[in-house]
């Protein structure tokens, strides 16, 4: 038997090495500090690998190289998602990390597995104790996030879908407030998480029997020379994508996003929100151009009808939400549906718009989640929409701030989002989906209805007399909204060296 | 390695007729019904002897056919369905634990090459590449026989009865697999013929005691047997898992039971004691009668371990179940993948001719840390103690009886301290 | 495949054995209808009713089995290496002491956490 020792280059995956090594080392924390220190050290080992994991993927610029026997792809756009990921993962650990908001200690539940309402949770309650084990938990989903844009083959891409989704739904269910909906958060994107990845399994197995391997260069090449039975292959398709596109939230698999968005605690909404989307688009992206580029014309009319149902029902839906967080869940279905408009557009434009969106949508996100973290009345988040008018008259800078996350996730110009928007639709309209465009516009106007009315209401409205205050934000929520402000900011009025950086990136290795 | 001059393969066992494998598998089921009733005699025997008393010696010469006239006394008891049970389920349940013991006995090499019926085979019903993992595999298969049975019985003594039983099975099945992968590394291979066939300088037992005695261990966990029987233990769940069951259904997981016990003991025979070899300077002992003498061996080896079973259920006394839950999990797990590690560096370090001075060096380090590691476990064990005595031994207003007693391995909780506290003024 | 048809064939006598050995308890017992024999037992007095299914089990059950399960999988990633190791080399020790030393992480989290305790 001969054994073919395998090269590994651990320095192109080292920022992968780097975070995972520091959550199995937040594991050890856990198992043997004593429990007053544990939130020091967690935090320092999350933020410190993330910013090492940062400072590896900088250092890593230009390579544009095939890893690790095929498994893992380090190229431009890895390296752009890859940096992307960390810094909202930063902005994330920072609002998970953060203790000053809720009078219980922290947003996360003190014992997880007790029944509300039970003796055993009004034990663990009165204890008093805040458990820590989000950070690693954190960390082993960020890694996952990492490898997935990352992924060489399917079986590497599905091992980094179940490594990012398995903590993910465990920390939806940690909400310290309305500890029910939470479970109920954590018990469906289990249950419906657990399905589409089985389906992601089912479609990689058909698209190995077409194809003879998993590699995508090598499902390429099979494609390319028409290796075996069609049908076979275009099942497997279907399958794959209806596994990524759950995990997008895009339509006809969103029903988890508005239920996970509400019943998760604030902080992991906001880390969820951001990051699975940059992972998971990364996925598709490298998926569709690199290995099934060839199959362009059976597949962009798919993706584009899900685009357009994406869009449009996304932007219905939350005309008529009460509840804040439900709002911005169905609001990032419907910015799905727009990432998705570049996607299909198959061309150098295309990469570079959803890769600029995803930055832009993944800072806003951050941001938008840490305001919905300061409003707060006596039961805990007062999400509901009616509790947030005039909330300009009590505290103008968070309304000003809010405002400005809206105007981006809107598209007005001067924000993030108009130069994303605008990269996407230019891209769509070369490759000739003008279909999309014109759906894509329209829904944007109508998305900027039910946004421009919340900030309506912020300012314009009476605050209600028993309303909720907006606390003063403590050290940690304030850096993580000045990050997402900033780059919302610096990435609408000076985007180009962004764009330049993008561009230089935007080219897939094979 | 693997040795190529393994005797009885694969391609040996593959070449068997329709009709042979029909006659050994026929063999080999009279050869377990007969085992197995020899070991009901043969428990209640040796229990009886090491009691002083005589055990049974009525039915046959010396009590032998009493296991047969348990079988037919068993046979004509009524048979009972209790209302509440799931019928299908209730009579599905026996079966699949029959089923799957006899199962487990396929791959056990019994002797080496022979002649039967004309034909050069061996009396192995077959050999798989993935034997031994096959025999796990079927074990854990038989657990849903015990699980189903509880379940279905609709009362809760065998509800929890039956998942006591498989949560111990369960575990001590993971302290055997890893017992099992030093054996592995060693043989090279997974096939059951092979690992006896490499055993021809040195036995397993020899070489990986260790391993030896953690699968023993866990062998007795994983069937059920004395000094690990709390599920089936009268005093507490009346009969565990088999509570509901009468007539020929109990006897289908009595015989389960003793399959079972026969094939872990057929395991360690082929694992470690070198199967159906003979004792080293005895070997030209495997030629005689045809080959048919390596049988011999094997019967003496798997006699030696019913022995040592039927040895532990006459003398020891029963462990409480946490304690060896405790057992299995926080004492063996460890030591099987220290010892994984150990075996593994070794080998490494001697197939690559490293010098013996590296090695022993190696060793040396091995046990110093394991020295102190054990050391800073005593030394906390100590101190628990301490804290504890500490606690019992304040002066109180209570009689408190005179200590020393062994204090039990529950933590004792802080209200007696605080009451004894309040009566101190 | 000729391997497994042995399997087969002592799967089907035991199988043959066990229904044989269910249908004779039907027929050769006797059959004396007694209404207590169908309660469930419990030591002679009437038995508790309690939902066998609907009552809570406790969990430790559970945890135990995903343990199993864990340490399982653990398992079957070495058994091939250790069949495997002597071709393997040095990568193969060194990679497979990494893994060992990651599950022992685990181990050592569910030890300090309670997971093992069972009273």
């Amino acid at each position: 038997m001969n054994f073919h020792v395998p090269v590994i280059q651990y320095a192109e995956v080292l920022p992968i090495l780097i975070v995972l090594g520091a959550a199995v080392l937040g594991v050890l924390v856990e198992a043997f500090i004593p429990r007053s220190l544990r939130y020091v050290f967690q935090v320092v080992i999350s933020l410190g690998s993330i910013l090492l994991a940062f400072v590896a993927v900088v250092r890593l610029h230009g390579t544009s190289h095939v890893a690790v026997e095929g498994s893992v792809v380090v190229d431009g756009p890895t390296l752009f998602l890859q940096g992307t990921l960390l810094l909202l993962a930063i902005g994330g650990v920072l609002l998970i990390a953060e203790r000053g908001l809720d009078t219980g200690g922290s947003a996360f539940t003190a014992h997880a597995a007790t029944l509300p309402g039970s003796e055993a949770e009004r034990t663990a309650l009165a204890s008093g104790i805040i458990q820590t084990e989000v950070f690693p938990l954190t960390l082993f989903a960020l890694g996952g996030m990492l490898l997935f844009p990352a992924a060489g083959d399917l079986v590497t891409m599905f091992v980094a879908l179940e490594v990012l989704s398995l903590p993910l739904y465990l920390m939806s269910g940690l909400a310290r407030r309305r500890r029910l909906l939470s479970q109920e958060a954590a018990l469906k994107y289990f249950l419906l998480g657990a399905f589409s990845s089985a389906f992601f399994l089912y479609g990689s197995a058909l698209i190995y029997g077409y194809a003879g391997t998993v590699s995508l260069s090598g499902i390429r090449e099979a494609i390319s020379s028409n290796a075996g039975n069609d049908l076979v292959l275009l099942m497997g398709v279907a399958l794959v994508t209806v596994g990524l596109l759950f995990k997008v939230s895009a339509v006809p698999f969103h029903a988890w996003t508005p239920d996970v968005y509400q019943g998760a605690p604030t902080p992991v909404t906001a880390f969820m929100a951001a990051c699975t989307k940059v992972a998971a688009f990364g996925a598709i992206l490298r998926l569709f151009y690199v290995g099934l580029s060839g199959l362009r014309w059976d597949w962009r009319p798919m993706l584009s009808g899900v685009a357009i149902v994406t869009m449009v029902l996304g932007v219905i839906w939350a005309l008529t939400q009460t509840d804040m967080k439900r709002m911005l869940a169905y609001s990032s279905i419907a910015h799905a549906g727009f990432i998705l408009t570049g996607v299909v557009a198959v061309n150098k434009a295309g990469l570079e718009g959803s890769l600029f969106y995803l930055a832009a949508y993944g800072f806003t996100t951050i941001g938008a989640f840490a305001i919905v973290t300061l409003v707060r009345d006596s039961t805990g988040e007062a999400t509901h929409l009616s509790q947030w008018s005039g909330l300009a008259r009590r505290s103008p800078l968070v309304a000003s701030t809010f405002a400005l996350f809206l105007l981006a996730y809107a598209g007005i110009p001067l924000t993030s989002g108009f130069v994303a928007k605008f990269a996407v639709f230019a891209a769509a309209y070369s490759s000739g989906s003008s279909a999309l465009v014109i759906v894509g516009v329209l829904s944007s106007a109508i998305a900027a209805f039910f946004y421009i009315r919340v900030i309506v209401l912020m300012f314009f409205a009476e605050p209600k007399e028993d309303g909720p205050t907006v606390v003063v934000p403590p050290i940690m929520t304030t850096a993580a909204i000045t990050l997402a402000a900033s780059v919302t900011l610096v990435l609408g009025v000076m985007p180009s060296s962004v764009l330049d950086l993008i561009k230089s990136a935007a080219r897939f290795t094979f | 390695m693997i040795h190529q001059s393994a005797i009885v393969t694969a391609d040996l066992l593959g070449k068997d007729p329709g009709w042979l494998i029909i006659v050994k598998t026929l063999l080999v089921f009279v050869f377990l019904v007969i085992m197995v009733l020899l070991s009901i005699w043969g428990e209640r025997r040796v229990v009886a002897r090491m009691q002083m008393r005589l055990g049974p010696n009525r039915v046959g010469p010396f009590g032998l056919l009493q296991g047969l006239a348990d079988g037919i006394k068993l046979a004509l008891k009524e048979d009972i369905v209790p209302k509440a049970a799931d019928r299908i389920v209730f009579i599905l349940a026996p079966i699949i634990s029959a089923t799957t013991c006899f199962m487990a006995f396929a791959v056990i090499p019994m002797t080496g090459q022979v002649s039967l019926l004309g034909r050069k085979t061996a009396f192995q019903l077959t050999d798989l590449s993935v034997g031994v993992l096959y025999i796990l595999s079927i074990a854990s298969v038989g657990v849903y026989g015990i699980v189903l049975a509880g379940w279905s019985s609709g009362s809760t003594y065998p509800l929890l009865g039956a998942l006591r039983s498989s949560a111990q099975v369960i575990s001590y099945e993971v302290a055997m697999g890893l017992s099992l992968v030093a054996v592995f590394l060693y043989a090279g291979s997974m096939s059951t013929s092979d690992i006896v066939a490499s055993q021809d300088k040195w036995w397993y037992v020899v070489v990986l005691f260790p391993s030896f005695v953690i699968y023993t261990i866990s062998m007795v966990g994983e069937t059920n047997r004395a000094p690990f029987d709390l599920a089936e233990a009268e005093g507490e769940l009346v009969g565990g898992f088999h509570t509901e069951y009468s007539s020929l259904k109990f006897a289908l997981f009595f015989l389960a039971e003793y399959v079972n016990i026969l094939t872990v003991s057929a395991l360690a025979t082929t694992l470690f004691l070198g199967g159906y070899r003979a004792l080293p300077g005895l070997g030209f002992t495997e030629r005689w009668l045809g080959g048919w003498f390596t049988f011999v061996w094997f019967l003496a080896k798997l006699l030696a371990f019913l022995f040592f079973f039927i040895w532990l259920r006459g003398t020891l006394p029963r462990l409480r179940y946490d304690q060896f839950m405790k057992f299995g999990w926080k004492v063996l797990i460890p030591i099987s993948l220290v010892w994984t590690l150990i075996v593994s560096t070794l080998r490494a370090l001697s197939l690559r001719g490293a010098p013996t001075a590296v090695i022993v060096g190696f060793t040396g380090g091995v046990v110093l840390i394991l020295l102190v590691v054990g050391s800073l476990f005593e030394a906390a064990k100590r101190k628990e103690q301490e804290a504890l005595s500490s606690v019992i031994t304040k002066p109180s207003h209570f009689a408190v009886p005179q200590l020393p007693m062994s204090i039990s391995t529950h933590r004792v909780p802080s209200a007696p301290s605080r009451s004894m506290e309040a009566t101190d003024e | 495949m000729n391997l497994y048809i042995p399997i087969l064939a002592i799967g089907a006598v035991g199988f043959g054995f066990a229904i044989f050995s269910v249908l004779a308890a039907a027929l050769t017992g006797p059959k004396r209808y007694n209404r207590a024999r169908l309660e469930a037992y419990e030591c002679g007095i009437e038995p508790t009713p309690q939902a066998v299914g609907g009552g809570h089990i406790p969990i430790k059950y559970f945890l135990t089995a995903m343990l199993f399960i864990v340490f399982d999988i653990e398992i079957v990633f070495l058994y091939p290496w250790a069949v495997s190791f002597d071709h393997l080399g040095l990568f193969g020790l060194f990679e497979m002491v990494i893994f060992i030393a990651t599950v022992f992480v685990a181990y050592a989290y569910v030890w300090r956490r309670g997971g093992l305790e069972w009273d």
